[in-house]
């Protein structure tokens, strides 16, 4: 008897790991991926407006309850006065929030480094729903023209490009993000690769050889070199360290992004696919 | 198991998705935050064995993946290995011990999450082990040790529905029986 639970419990995980294989290898096959891509478009179609809804209602509370332990050594006879302190911060710093976001869509208005390619101006719903991946989500998707590929830019540069487009929203992928590569160039027409080193870490630019005229601060712009994956122009980071280690190939350079990416309410995605 | 069952279990799944994505994402210690996730098959299999575990872990994980940028499917693995791991090591322990489920929520989180990562490379995503590991290892296992106890409620309510009519809730775990 307990031989036999034991030998159906093994089959159950045997089959479950079997079954999790055989999605992992349809959606990393080419061209089985938009069977997945298409069952996570719908699932997102119904999550997003379900968590928006939530955040909606948490939001309230989580400021309410973030008021109370601001005020929490007052004592008990001033709750009233309290409350109404505490709801004229919050609308203070509502207004704050507000004039910050505006100021954000301003400079997404009239940024100089796009001429003219079409843009979608999208909000941040998400940001790194995952811990081993820079990634948000944005309110806009392929109803809206945005489709895997895209270049996505703030105020101040390249913020990074759509990897995942579903109905209403898609994923972009930060420059931060370790799988990210931007072919830029900089100066008198050298040229790098600016690479992703994960959350927290500084971007390096690699393949510039020894003696490349440098300073610090100098602005690598996307080269849009044949077969690129961004137009060229756009600004992606500028030059924070750099040195040659006696013998080495390439200057080890370590490079900031250009855009806030810790403040990105707001985003422009480039109606632009990179060449197939 | 009943349908009652599968229908809490089901509850339970889209409540901690919920709140996953919409309050501890928000809540980072620098750029990690709480992970629920790992937490609904170490429950599941510490309630009912490796078998729940196992069944619980895919089915979150699968729901999880739908959300995540990450490769479909990998968190329904790590998910099932992790519940039914957790489930056949810790069925020889007194299940009534207080230090069990806050020492197997710590352990189970930060191997589910070394596994995650690891896989994820293996499959390409060479992103995923460029992360501070240990950065990521402290958070998601502190704030397990402290979401294991609501997560453990929840989960022991969904699975214990068949039973509970008939009986109060088991603490041994019962191999599989629910299923």
């Amino acid at each position: 008897m307990a031989k036999s639970r034991r030998s159906r419990r093994t089959l159950t995980v045997i089959v479950l790991v079997v079954v999790s294989l055989s999605i992992i290898s349809f959606d990393l096959n080419g061209r089985t991926h938009s069977l997945t891509s298409g069952v996570k478009s719908v699932a997102n179609s119904v999550y997003s407006p379900l968590r928006q809804g939530v955040v909606d209602i948490l939001s309230p509370i989580g400021n309410f309850f973030a008021g109370a332990v601001h005020y929490g050594s007052v004592q008990s006879e001033n709750a009233k006065l309290r409350a109404t302190i505490g709801e004229l911060r919050a609308r203070a710093a509502e207004k704050g929030f507000e004039s910050g976001q505006l100021r954000q869509l301003m400079a997404l208005e009239n940024l100089p480094f796009l001429q003219s390619l079409p843009t979608v101006t999208a909000q941040t719903q998400d940001e790194n729903a995952s811990n081993f991946t820079q990634t948000i989500s944005i309110d806009k998707g392929r109803s809206d023209g945005v489709d895997v590929g895209m270049p996505v830019v703030g105020s101040g540069g390249l913020i990074g490009q759509v990897i995942q487009s579903f109905h209403h929203t898609a994923v972009v992928r930060l420059i931060t993000d370790g799988e990210s590569k931007v072919g830029v160039t900089f100066g008198q027409g050298a040229n790098a690769l600016v690479d992703g080193q994960g959350p927290g870490n500084d971007l390096t630019a690699d393949l510039v050889p020894p003696h490349t005229p440098l300073h610090k601060g100098e602005v690598m712009y996307t080269s849009g070199l044949q077969a690129a994956s961004f137009p060229m122009g756009i600004p992606v980071a500028a030059v924070q360290t750099f040195h040659t280690s006696p013998g080495a190939s390439q200057v080890s350079i370590t490079v900031s992004p250009q855009a806030d990416l810790s403040r990105v309410a707001y985003v422009d995605v480039v109606l632009w696919a990179p060449a197939p | 198991m009943s349908s009652r069952s599968v229908v809490r279990i089901a509850f339970v799944v889209f409540v901690a998705l919920m709140v996953q994505s919409a309050v501890l994402v928000g809540v980072r210690v620098g750029v990690v935050h709480p992970d629920l996730l790992w937490l609904l098959p170490i429950t599941a299999a510490l309630i009912g064995g490796p078998e729940a575990g196992a069944l619980v872990g895919f089915w979150s994980g699968l729901a999880f993946d739908l959300v995540l940028p990450t490769p479909f499917g990998l968190s329904a693995l790590v998910g099932c290995v992790l519940g039914h791991t957790v489930g056949s090591v810790t069925a020889a322990v007194d299940q009534r011990a207080t230090w069990l489920k806050p020492v197997v929520a710590l352990v189970g989180s930060v191997a589910a999450d070394m596994l995650f990562a690891v896989l994820g490379a293996i499959l390409g995503q060479q992103q995923m082990v460029q992360v501070d590991f240990l950065d990521v290892f402290g958070v998601v296992g502190v704030s397990s040790l402290i979401l294991v106890f609501p997560v453990n409620r929840l989960m022991r309510w969904a699975l214990t529905a068949e039973s509970a009519r008939r009986s109060l809730v088991s603490a041994q775990p019962t191999d599989g029986a629910l299923w």
